[in-house]
């Protein structure tokens, strides 16, 4: 009894992440000849995805908790309280993206691959930074239209951003890539 | 004023380090396969974000359940406990069954997508399952642990299982992958 409703009520959403997932897993697949071009780049795939994941649902769930607490709502959205938030996450997103670029860098080395490092670290930069104000729009984007329909934003901030997030993480990754490998 | 910038940063760097850490690892597994990866077997490039994704979903659902059942009561801190194991059980099922749908989905998308020369649906199938249904098992372990053990130290599991698992998934999921093309291929 209580498998079949487990079952039931998370199968579906299973399934629309995995398609979510397929069209990830596509455009990571269209970037074949990228990946051979620029060494390096397909360590930091798995990294900037997750980055991605972990900071945009915090910064959803804490504007879920701020609407709880009765911070910020569909009247008073952006405020002092809202803004920090974003810049909170915005200036995560470039630490961590810079951290990610050496990391990938450096381990690359260790393992007798040579990639250039200026290439590889502003690939990382400019992918993290930009899906990262994308998915910040996004976020208030959703916790908005949550609010006025009187939703609870803690339902639907997580599977939706966990759906677009990887989606949109890659192909700016591949955008960044065709733009920073086509100058150098 | 409730947040700060300041404290958004300095709260979420040392967990982010520790995430980023590992995923470098998984990147790497990623880069000593890649002529595989990108020659020959293009169709695991599809492949890889679905386990990931349906792997770290599956172990956040199932932490999440535990961490609610053990903070109501209906759940105690046994591996012996009925509906610990009901709770197991169930995610491995959903596992067996989500990878198995996505995989025929993928290998088609793949035939349409001009993808597949190397392998057959059925290896292939083969592959995406094993590579699920051991992630699944794992992931399943590593979160009831997680929960029970966040849960001893006093820490809300829900803050915990999630970060923990997807992040440690990104890395077992890759490596059963190569471990299940190198056995079936």
């Amino acid at each position: 009894m209580f498998a079949k409703e487990m079952v039931k009520q998370s199968l579906p959403l299973l399934i629309i992440c995995g398609i979510g997932g397929i069209i990830t897993g596509s455009t990571f697949s269209a970037m074949r000849s990228i990946f051979e071009a620029i060494p390096g780049l397909i360590v930091v795939v798995p990294g900037v995805i997750a980055l991605r994941g972990n900071i945009s649902t915090a910064l959803g769930s804490r504007l879920g908790s701020a609407y709880h607490l009765g911070v910020i709502d569909a009247e008073n959205m952006v405020n002092e309280e809202l803004w920090q938030n974003i810049i909170g996450s915005l200036l995560l997103s470039f630490i961590m993206s810079c951290i990610i670029g050496l990391l990938a860098y450096i381990t690359s080395l260790l393992l007798g691959v040579y990639p250039n490092p200026y290439i590889l670290i502003s690939i990382v930069i400019i992918a993290g930074v930009i899906s990262s104000v994308i998915l910040a729009l996004l976020t208030i984007l959703i916790i908005f239209l949550v609010f006025r329909r009187g939703y609870d934003p803690d339902n639907i901030t997580g599977p939706a951003l966990a759906t677009f997030g990887d989606v949109v993480t890659i192909l700016c990754i591949f955008g960044s890539a065709v733009l920073i490998g086509g100058f150098a | 004023m409730i947040y700060s910038w300041k404290n958004i940063v300095k709260h979420g760097l040392p967990l982010l380090t520790v995430c980023v850490l590992i995923e470098i690892i998984a990147g790497q597994i990623l880069q000593i396969n890649q002529d595989l990866l990108v020659s020959l077997f293009p169709i695991f490039l599809v492949s890889i974000p679905v386990i990931n994704s349906v792997g770290g979903n599956i172990g956040s659902i199932l932490g999440a359940r535990l961490a609610s059942g053990l903070h109501v009561g209906t759940i105690t801190l046994s591996v012996k406990d009925k509906k610990m194991q009901e709770n197991l059980f169930t995610a491995i099922l959903i596992g067996f069954i989500t990878y198995g749908v996505l995989a025929i989905l993928i290998y088609f998308i793949a035939v349409f997508g001009g993808l597949v020369e190397e392998i057959g649906l059925t290896k292939f199938v083969s592959i995406l399952l094993g590579t699920g249904v051991l992630l699944v098992l794992v992931i399943s372990f590593v979160s009831v642990a997680t929960a029970l053990w966040s849960f001893k130290q006093g820490l809300d599991p829900d803050d915990m299982v999630a970060p923990v698992v997807t992040t440690f998934g990104d890395v077992v999921g890759i490596l059963f992958l190569f471990l299940f093309i190198g056995v079936v291929v």
